[in-house]
């Protein structure tokens, strides 16, 4: 039965892991154009979870479509961010862009706890009940978070690689300065890729919401740290090593859960992380170790 | 009175706190692991003042060396990578050193009643200072006389061959390793005197709030304590004050008749900071700026000339303002 349970629990987890890689893919995406970090990230995704709620209230559209307008609520979040924390920002002052992230991180956590009176919001199931299979019971909801995540992945790697756009994307990560003398942008890549993470974070923000029934203030802290271990994990700047971390993580979360509880859960989440720091710096998919 | 006393008290630690990171940031390494050493800090010297009935001086010593021996610890893997890989080790590690008190139960029975860190609960009764009769504004002059050492100690430290070796690992590392610098010794060493700092610094923490648990050293406290020296900038030690003193003295405590706004308004102006000011509040530009404006103030050649056309100004602005309240006053038919 041990067995069993503990095979439930991986299941589970790599179900869910599927958001902690939109949100890992969100900073590994910033982090690839800008090599920058972006701190607001996890924050403007729970924001736009709850933009999107509050625009599907006021229209009065079916539950379904909350992931919709929670991913063009993340958009315009995503848009924002660059604006306000790096437009006007020299790049070559690091730690600047890095403090006014997180001053607008704490701006947006501040927002939403002001809006909401500090409660937690119930946030619509799209889909609920199980589907056995064997001894084995497959959460709905948890199925349906990681159809839909892994469906806007599939449409981010459509964008980034197939479309000129993605084609810009990739240049300017490669090579700012060499895309820039190909007559690129660099200002409107680097605020179309806030915008298609921020959409991304959006989507990830709306499904952690219908998985765990309601949303809080209290999800940005961890969202933020999960996240940031994701991306350092998969290797920073790597799509592909973003997803596979995501799953790595929330697969590993939930079998420490099982095995030592919930309040000791997340230490081994960020022991895993120095597992990874000592025996792989550059994380499973990263380019170069230590890269700045 | 104890309001501001207590604010003296707050400024005081949260500007070891900052400290703590300035030297770190000095090599160019973004920490945000403080508040778990400040954390390991409270909680050793809290247990060995309690529990152990040691002095205090000794307590907050080992307390810091216990923050220092692991910030030394967490150094050698987390500096292998370096920049923002660094900013999440640092987290990550802040993270579990929370957590890790958050399941820390270590109790005695003491005069009948159970003592020491209790988990969630968090660690009561550190009353070293009311049962040593200690006075808040003692407590105060403590603080700050911990503050003024720490303070002099980096100031000369700046000013010393080491400043110079943090500071060129930080411009330049390759350039810093190639005129023979050991990049990890340098980094390492600076985690470690940051540790310690931020140790004593939660050392005071828990022992002037007299009750601590690990909400107190989260992810925001971390941030706070590189939010200082960025804030203020990197050219000398008294940015960072300044900048303690501008958040916990002015947006925190300044800014609490704008009720619930106010938490707003503190983010918002970080941000608007960072982008009209991207090098500090007092960067070096802005340092060296008023360094000879002040000089030329004191220079009695150039500087009379100066001085008196200032103080007319002011002179001027006087006037108005007293003609401004006379009118008022008028509206008013007082």
């Amino acid at each position: 039965m041990l067995f069993i349970d503990l095979l439930q629990s991986i299941a589970d987890g790599l179900l869910f892991g599927a958001t902690y890689s939109l949100i890992g893919i969100g900073f590994t995406l910033v982090f690839g154009v800008m090599h920058k970090i972006n701190m607001a990230y996890a924050a403007a995704s729970v924001a736009g979870a709850y933009a999107g709620l509050t625009l599907l209230k006021l229209a009065g559209l079916p539950p379904l479509l909350v992931i919709i307008m929670a991913c063009l609520a993340g958009a315009v979040f995503g848009l924002l961010t660059y604006v306000l924390c790096f437009w006007l920002i020299p790049l070559s002052h690091p730690l600047a862009t890095l403090m006014s992230t997180v001053g607008m991180l704490l701006l947006i956590d501040e927002i939403v706890v002001h809006l909401t009176a500090g409660m937690p919001v119930n946030y619509p199931t799209v889909m609920g009940g199980m589907v056995s299979l064997g001894s084995f019971l497959l959460r709905g909801d948890l199925m349906f978070i990681f159809t839909i995540a892994v469906l806007a992945m599939a449409a981010l790697m459509y964008l980034i690689y197939r479309t000129r756009l993605g084609l810009a994307t990739r240049a300017v990560s490669q090579q700012p300065v060499a895309a820039q003398l190909c007559g690129m942008r660099l200002g409107q890549v680097n605020a179309l890729t806030f915008t298609i993470s921020g959409a991304l974070g959006g989507i990830a923000g709306s499904l952690i919401g219908s998985a765990v029934g309601l949303l809080s203030p209290l999800l940005i802290a961890p969202l933020t740290v999960k996240g940031l271990i994701v991306t350092v994990i998969g290797g920073l700047g790597s799509i592909p090593g973003a997803i596979i971390a995501g799953l790595l993580v929330g697969a590993a979360e939930n079998v420490f859960q099982f095995v030592r509880g919930v309040t000791e859960r997340d230490i081994y989440v960020m022991l895993l992380l120095f597992v990874f720091l000592v025996f792989r710096p550059g994380g499973i998919l990263g380019a170069d170790p230590g890269r700045n | 009175m104890d309001f501001y006393l207590g604010l003296l008290q707050i400024i005081g630690v949260h500007t070891l706190l900052g400290l703590s990171a300035y030297v770190v940031l000095l090599t160019g390494q973004v920490s945000l692991a403080q508040a778990g050493f400040m954390a390991i800090g409270a909680y050793v010297s809290a247990m060995l003042t309690v529990l152990a009935k040691w002095a205090l001086v000794p307590a907050l010593l080992t307390g810091g060396a216990a923050a220092a021996a692991v910030a030394c610890l967490v150094g050698f893997p987390a500096l292998r990578v370096r920049g923002l890989m660094l900013v999440v080790a640092t987290l990550a590690f802040g993270e579990a050193v929370r957590l890790f008190f958050f399941n820390f139960d270590y109790q005695i029975a003491m005069g009948g009643i159970k003592v020491g860190p209790l988990g969630g609960e968090g660690f009561r009764q550190i009353r070293y200072f009311p049962e040593n009769g200690w006075t808040t504004f003692q407590v105060m002059v403590f603080i700050w006389l911990t503050v003024g050492v720490v303070m002099t100690a980096l100031w000369w430290m700046d000013r010393s061959r080491v400043g110079a070796v943090l500071r060129a690992v930080g411009e330049d590392e390759v350039a810093a390793q190639s005129a023979g610098l050991n990049l990890t010794a340098v980094k390492v060493s600076a985690m470690t005197l940051g540790g310690f700092i931020a140790g004593v610094a939660g050392g005071l923490y828990a022992h002037y709030t007299t009750h601590i648990e690990q909400g107190n050293f989260n992810v925001l406290v971390a941030t706070f304590a590189i939010a200082y020296p960025i804030l203020g900038g990197l050219s000398n030690v008294f940015g960072t004050l300044a900048a303690v003193v501008f958040i916990q003295g002015f947006l925190i405590e300044g800014l609490r008749f704008l009720g619930d706004w106010r938490n707003l308004l503190f983010g918002a102006l970080i941000v608007l900071a960072m982008n009209v000011r991207p090098g500090g509040l007092l960067d070096a530009q802005t340092m060296s700026k008023g360094l000879s404006a002040l000089r030329r103030l004191l220079d009695p050649a150039y500087g009379s000339a100066a001085a008196r056309q200032a103080i007319d100004g002011l002179k001027d602005a006087g006037a108005m303002f007293r003609r401004l309240i006379a009118k008022w006053k008028g509206a008013f038919g007082a």
